[in-house]
């Protein structure tokens, strides 16, 4: 259906896309995954022609979409597109905005389009909002009104580019159902997303970009379970894994206690356990090793198992052999004891970080 | 709401009270200090812009501070208001004064002779046309001009009768004479029409010789250049005849010789004059006469009625052209053309830094001053020109206020970027502009005031005429406010009306889904 070749684009200063090629297939539900940065946005938009590719060849069906001759106009009505921050006419209200492009790009009756926009209101759940204003919506309404807009075209592939990136977390959950819905329907899609769960989910087949292109191509299964190259592997490691590194006796606990906060809410880990993990962290840093460790030199990495629901840490730190728990502060201590099944200590000699403690905590 | 009116009573009374009564300004001179010439010797005199009395002031009174003013209205607003002790002025205009204004009299001591010529181009066609002046000059009776004197200073309205110079025949052409109608007795208004000393010789020069005469009537400032840039063919305007201006026009024999006065305050005489006394009205009955003499008396109602309808029509068409201009420039530069947006800012850049007057008078002078072109027609051009850039720097804020992401999702959607700006961009923006569109038009109401510069009798330029007859300085101002005050309310109006109406959330719900069916 959607075939690129090449595709190169280029800006003053960087090049997001340098070389990208790929066949889209009809009824293919795409995950587009991979760190900031790495031009996942900027392939969604070269797609649609938001962005000029600064070289290669995109064909939508027999038509090549890059070339000069082409209208754009007449080929992004093929292709529906929600934008992450929603987009809708601030001028028109709900029903409008659904109507609008009907009517005036395809000719569609008023009668017809009206008909046509509430029953897709209807799917996406806000039919009595048909006549409020953009404005007096949450994010998560918008986004699906959005949806909505962008399927009243018709459109044979949909281009979501974040779609739930700008929401509230308690707003991700509606849109995301309306999606997946919609991937159920058999409906062409390419969702760019760093809700990874999610695109596990809806996905047949996902691509992991970095260094400028595709970097690695598979089904969720593939990419989430068995990574087969270097940088996907270390990502998806880093989805699952927090590394947080102390290295002076002043680091920033604010900071690292909103990491582990973002890190158990990415991960879904539920309310108890990732208080345990953030319990941990503070009793065995901030009261057991920052003190005694001049200055601190610590790693710590969390990482949480949602098939099992364990969650473990593993610190390691400078300094002399020393096991915690032998000759650590009772008050903590007991702390650490009263959240976790299992404490494993042991020496590395000629580590730079010798001492390693292991800690399981307990599951709910 | 009360203390409002209150706070609003209060301040027109302030307004008003100049104009009701005798001012008690701050600075009273002694009372009856003033009986010669050089008792103002050091004191601050008045002139009139334009006219060649600051030297003859300087030669007489050595130590005096001279400050000017643009007409004879706003020397005896000066006059009255205690801005200054008194003020130069011809014997026959000082007469008039005193006859028409009970407060204004004047020192009978000349300070200068002078001899007022009428002024022509230095080009072949002038130096012609003075030659046949001249000798026409010569040609009259040896008491003609002393009776033209009598007639236009000293006889009653009903004698002072002139030619009609619209009923003159063309015979040879038409004479285009650049006057400033505000300096009775020798061209004022009466009547809707320019009539005095000066306008009835130059009818007579003109039917003598066979040709039509065309009045042209602006500030003084404008005179000269009005002749010089050929847009008239002779300025008659109490000129008097001096050897720097006689470097860069060409005067003709002299034909009127007569000498300058001081004006002062009547109270501040020591010898009493002033031929109508007032002393005995009342506050209203001051307000009346004030009125009967603005409004009433000559029909000057119609003036301002004039005045009126000449601001209107170049506030209206301005508005009109300079938001198509300015909207037309905008769609050329919105793309980002190179050549447009080179061009169009280099064009606000001038325009908007110019001062207005210059602008108007570069307009009228330099720029079109070869065509015969009005200076109605210039004004329009001028004001367009700055609205339009006004307009374009409206639009340029107000479609940069709507958010990018609404072209972004327009586009994806599949419309035309034309498509796009009118149906989605241009409607979101709009209620951004209208409130600053709505204040420049109001400024640029208040703007049009100075078009009196290139021969536009406009409402302020008829509010200064009324105020060269009457020499009452504050009433007539006070009435030209209240009439702008009114202009920009009705325009202010006609904009929040628009405003209303184009605001997509005020739509009735009944035209919000006109059409549709919205029971299923």
């Amino acid at each position: 259906m959607i075939k690129i070749e090449h595709l190169r684009k280029e800006y003053p200063g960087t090049t997001p896309l340098s070389d990208v090629s790929a066949e889209i297939r009809d009824g293919d539900v795409i995950s587009v995954i991979g760190p900031s940065g790495t031009g996942k946005s900027t392939l969604l938009r070269c797609i649609n022609q938001l962005e000029k590719p600064t070289a290669g060849r995109i064909w939508l069906d027999d038509t090549e979409i890059t070339s000069p001759q082409c209208d754009l106009c007449r080929v992004r009505r093929r292709m529906g597109m929600v934008f992450q921050g929603f987009n809708l006419f601030g001028h028109l209200n709900v029903i409008e905005n659904i109507m609008l492009s009907p009517v005036d790009l395809l000719g569609t009756g008023r009668q017809e389009a009206y008909d046509r926009g509430m029953e897709l209101l209807r799917l996406v759940g806000l039919a009595e909002k048909a006549m409020s204003w953009p404005d007096e919506l949450s994010g998560g309404q918008k986004q699906r009104i959005a949806i909505a807009r962008a399927l009243a075209m018709d459109p044979e592939i949909l281009l979501f580019d974040e779609p739930t990136s700008a929401l509230d977390p308690t707003m991700v959950g509606e849109v995301e159902s309306v999606i997946r819905d919609l991937a159920k329907s058999g409906k062409t899609m390419l969702v760019v997303t760093h809700e990874m769960n999610f695109a596990r989910s809806i996905s047949n087949r996902v691509f992991y970009m970095d260094e400028g292109g595709i970097y690695e191509e598979g089904t969720p299964e593939e990419i989430f379970g068995h990574p087969r190259r270097e940088n996907t592997r270390r990502f998806i490691r880093r989805l699952k894994v927090l590394e947080l590194k102390i290295e002076s006796r002043n680091y920033d606990f604010v900071d690292m206690a909103e990491q582990i906060r973002r890190y158990c809410e990415r991960n879904r880990i539920p309310l108890k356990t990732s208080a345990r993990i953030q319990l941990v962290f503070e009793e065995t840093v901030e009261h057991l090793l920052r003190p005694t460790l001049n200055p601190p030199k610590i790693y710590a990495a969390a990482e949480y198992a949602e098939e099992t629901g364990l969650a473990e840490w593993e610190f390691r730190y400078s300094g002399p052999r020393r096991d915690l728990r032998e000759d650590g502060d009772r008050l903590p201590l007991s702390v650490v004891e009263g959240t976790t099944v299992r404490t494993e200590y042991s020496w590395q000699e000629g580590d730079e970080l010798p001492n390693r403690l292991l800690c399981t905590l307990l599951s709910t | 709401m009360k203390s409002l009116f209150c706070a609003f009573l209060a301040a027109l009374l302030v307004l008003l009270a100049p104009a009701a009564g005798p001012a008690e300004a701050s600075v009273p001179a002694e009372k009856g200090a003033y009986s010669r010439l050089e008792d103002l010797n050091g004191k601050k005199i008045g002139v009139q812009t334009g006219t060649s009395f600051a030297e003859m002031v300087q030669k007489r009174l050595p130590d005096a501070t001279v400050e000017f003013y643009n007409t004879k209205a706003d020397l005896v607003a000066a006059l009255t208001g205690h801005k200054v002790e008194a003020f130069v002025v011809d014997e026959p205009v000082a007469r008039l004064m005193e006859a028409e204004n009970g407060r204004i009299t004047y020192l009978p001591e000349y300070l200068e002779e002078y001899t007022f010529g009428i002024v022509f181009a230095k080009s072949e066609a002038g130096y012609a046309l003075r030659a046949e002046f001249n000798e026409f000059l010569s040609g009259l009776p040896k008491d003609a001009l002393q009776n033209l004197a009598i007639k236009w200073f000293t006889e009653e309205e009903k004698n002072q009768t002139m030619t009609d110079p619209a009923s003159l025949p063309a015979k040879k052409g038409v004479i285009r004479v650049a006057t400033e109608s505000g300096y009775a007795p020798f061209e004022f208004m009466r009547n809707g029409k320019v009539v005095g000393y000066d306008m009835d010789l130059i009818a007579m020069f003109c039917e003598s010789r066979g040709y039509g005469m065309e009045i042209v009537d602006m500030n003084f400032d404008g005179v000269l250049p009005a002749v010089q840039t050929a847009k008239c063919d002779l300025a008659a305007a109490g000129i008097s005849i001096t050897p720097e201006r006689a470097e860069s026009v060409a005067f003709s024999d002299p034909v009127y010789t007569g000498g300058t006065v001081l004006a002062l305050l009547t109270e501040n005489r020591s010898a009493p004059g002033g031929i109508i006394d007032r002393k005995g009205l009342s506050f209203w009955q001051d307000i009346q006469a004030s009125f009967n003499k603005t409004f009433i008396r000559e029909g000057r109602w119609k003036l301002f009625l004039e005045g009126i309808g000449n601001t209107l029509l170049i506030t209206l068409l301005s508005i009109l052209f300079g938001t198509v201009l300015g909207f037309l420039v905008f769609m050329a530069c919105r793309r980002g053309n190179p050549v447009a947006n080179a061009v169009s800012g280099f064009v606000m850049w001038l325009v908007q830094g110019t001062p207005m007057v210059v602008l108007l008078m570069v307009l009228y002078y330099v720029v079109f001053g070869s065509i015969g072109i009005s200076g109605l027609a210039v004004a329009v051009i001028g004001f367009t020109l700055t609205f339009g850039t006004t307009v374009f720097g409206l639009l340029k804020m107000g479609v940069g206020t709507v958010d990018r992401g609404q072209y972004e999702a327009a586009c994806a959607l599949g419309h035309s970027d034309r498509h796009t700006f009118f149906r989605i961009i241009l409607p979101q923006a709009v209620p951004h502009i209208l409130p600053a569109y709505q204040s420049e038009i109001v400024s640029l109401i208040k703007t049009t005031a100075i078009v009196g510069y290139i021969a536009v009798l406009d409402l302020t330029r008829m509010g200064d005429i009324v105020r060269s007859r009457t020499y009452e300085a504050f009433f007539p101002l006070i009435a030209v406010t209240v009439i702008y005050f009114l202009l920009e309310g009705l325009f202010g109006f006609a904009v929040s009306r628009i405003r209303i109406r184009t605001n997509p959330r005020k739509r009735r719900h009944s035209r919000l889904l006109k059409g549709v069916n919205t029971h299923d």
